[in-house]
């Protein structure tokens, strides 16, 4: 039983990776090429913000972090001239030390307080970026910055990213080395002592864990990643725009959430799940375009009341499902 | 000197004294007794010292270092661990993996642990894992090993949370009401563990227990509280002669007449 189930695991992700590695060349086209793009951003957005979640605490604050990681890479290209290669972990590095900062404030409250403090401060760094004219362009966003241009390996080779494609296969490469180092955290002590954070944080700090500080980890670590999204979208769309209306409005930080809860928050895939499924559907509902949000809701609800582990949890329902059929009398 | 000293401790909440000018010698090695009527302070005595709450006033003073200021988790690394008075553990987490996090100052967090499964951390994950259940054993889980910890009954509950505190390995164990709701033959096996982590692991421990024939047979010192004040302290047999302590707890006869 145990077995068959991690069976369906395993070819659940060479599935994923077939088809995520696949997908161009098939489809040959740009549109659904920068489409499938955005969908692997969206799955490091929604496995990162699932970090958050591991102490217990939700964030509505993550799209300000991936805000923060646009604005970084796109405006250290434009003004300092370094390569993507540097500016890709700058993006990250600088929403992760902005973690930092507000984390140890932030991180003293808990529950409904950690949100609305995480969501009013990812509005101010969109307006930060919609005032600040003299950087970034302010109403107007940041225009024609490069993209990410060509990555030379001294003495290997020198890979041209300025195609669609090529682009798609640098995102999927730097999103599944980022969700890979997630997945190892999680499974390791630090994850462990994370968790442990969730389940009684009065019980760990008696046994000697610094609970401040390790919630602090954890955000720095869900918000360099975050970054690292933003980065990522930057230099595909090579446009910037810091308007409510635009990709950094509050809309994404509840889409990223309701990917999370849909694909189901209880395990390291679910959230991945989540975003791509819920983003082919929008996907194929922009002709319907004001009546997405409804949409989705209707989905999120109907998920959340038949499958409250979320969508990652059809193939161990399955499983279930099969055996007591199987062998009614249990 | 004293292992712990509790100077002049006063503790306000709002306006209210919970504990006043209250005064604590405990030496190594000794089990301490703090008892009262509900409301009297002790909780908050307890929480004074392992740094829950921070006294108004007073000093704390641990193994010759004054820990007044420091957080919990700084003064559980200098050797106090706390059984909570709720049963305070990971419900959704085997039993032995309570224990493991007790082990959590002993296991790496580095790059090493986190993305190679080097042979040396096997090792001490392996090492540590036999540890906890040496722990188990001592309080009498072992076999309750793989369980979910919130699906055991109330009794072997609170051995989780001894096990627990004991994993962190203390010098001074803080025991909030560890007896409360068990039956006689729990009550037994539970003081014979706490006279155990004593005699064996010469660990000194205070105990707030209001089941006062565990606390005569068990302490080697008692305080009593009433109402944030210290009325009474010395050894289980002065203290049950003393009038004050009577007055205390069964009222002066002018109040029954």
């Amino acid at each position: 039983m145990q077995n068959s189930l991690s069976l369906m695991k395993g070819f659940g992700w060479i599935i994923l990776a077939a088809a995520s590695i696949a997908a161009p060349p098939l489809l040959a086209n740009i549109y659904w090429t920068s489409v499938m793009n955005m969908i692997v951003i969206n799955s490091l957005m929604a496995a990162s913000l699932r970090t958050i979640f591991l102490i217990g605490e939700f964030s509505l604050g993550h799209v300000g972090f991936m805000c923060i990681g646009a604005y970084s890479s796109a405006l250290l290209t434009m003004k300092a001239g370094l390569p993507f290669g540097i500016t890709l972990p700058a993006a990250g590095l600088m929403a992760g030390l902005t973690a930092i900062l507000i984390g140890y404030p932030f991180m003293r409250v808990k529950g409904i307080y950690f949100v609305i403090l995480t969501v009013v401060t990812s509005e101010s760094f969109r307006l930060l970026a919609y005032n600040w004219r003299s950087l970034t362009g302010g109403t107007d966003g940041l225009i024609g910055f490069p993209g990410a241009g060509s990555l030379s390996i001294p003495g290997f080779a020198q890979i041209d990213f300025t195609g669609f494609t090529e682009y798609y296969y640098l995102t999927l490469t730097v999103v599944s080395s980022s969700l890979f180092i997630l997945y190892r955290l999680e499974k390791s002590n630090l994850g462990f002592t994370w968790i442990t954070i969730r389940e009684a944080d009065k019980m760990a700090s008696a046994v000697g864990i610094n609970v401040l500080k390790y919630k602090v980890i954890n955000f720095s670590i869900a918000c360099f990643f975050a970054g690292v999204g933003g980065a990522l979208l930057a230099h595909s769309e090579q446009t910037l725009s810091p308007q409510a209306s635009s990709v950094f409005g509050v809309m994404t930080t509840i889409y990223f959430l309701v990917y999370m809860v849909v694909g189901g928050k209880s395990s390291f895939i679910g959230p991945i799940v989540g975003a791509i499924v819920l983003s082919f559907i929008m996907e194929f509902t922009r002709p319907m375009q004001e009546y997405q949000p409804m949409i989705i809701g209707a989905i999120a609800i109907a998920v959340v009341m038949l499958l409250p582990e979320g969508l990652a949890s059809i193939p161990a329902k399955i499983d279930k499902w099969r055996a007591k059929s199987l062998n009614p009398l249990t | 000197m004293s292992f712990l000293e509790v100077n002049k401790m006063t503790k306000f909440f709002g306006g209210l004294a919970a504990v006043l000018e209250f005064d604590m010698h405990v030496g190594q090695g000794q089990i301490f007794g703090l008892i009262g009527p509900n409301g009297a302070g002790k909780s908050t005595v307890l929480n004074t010292i392992d740094g829950t709450i921070q006294p108004s006033q007073g000093e704390i003073i641990f193994a010759g270092a004054e820990i007044t200021k420091l957080p919990p988790h700084r003064r559980s690394q200098r050797g106090i661990a706390r059984v909570f008075q709720e049963n305070l553990f990971f419900g959704s987490f085997t039993v032995l993996d309570n224990v493991r996090v007790g082990y959590h100052l002993q296991s790496k967090i580095g790059f090493s642990s986190i993305f190679l499964n080097t042979s040396s951390n096997r090792e001490t994950e392996k090492a540590l894992k036999q540890k906890a259940l040496d722990v188990l054993q001592f309080v009498g889980l072992a076999e309750n090993a793989s369980d979910t910890a919130v699906t055991l009954p109330h009794g072997r509950q609170r051995l989780l949370c001894l096990a627990i505190a004991l994993a962190t390995g203390p010098q001074l164990l803080l025991l909030d009401e560890p007896i409360t709701g068990m039956n006689a033959e729990e009550v037994e096996t539970m003081l014979g563990i706490i006279r155990d982590v004593r005699e064996k692991k010469g660990i000194t421990c205070i105990i707030i227990e209001h089941n006062l024939k565990a606390v005569m047979g068990l302490c080697d010192r008692i305080a009593v509280l009433n109402f944030g004040l210290k009325i009474a302290d010395g050894t289980p047999k002065e203290i049950a002669e003393n009038p004050a302590v009577i007055e205390a707890y069964l009222g002066t006869e002018e109040d029954a007449a």
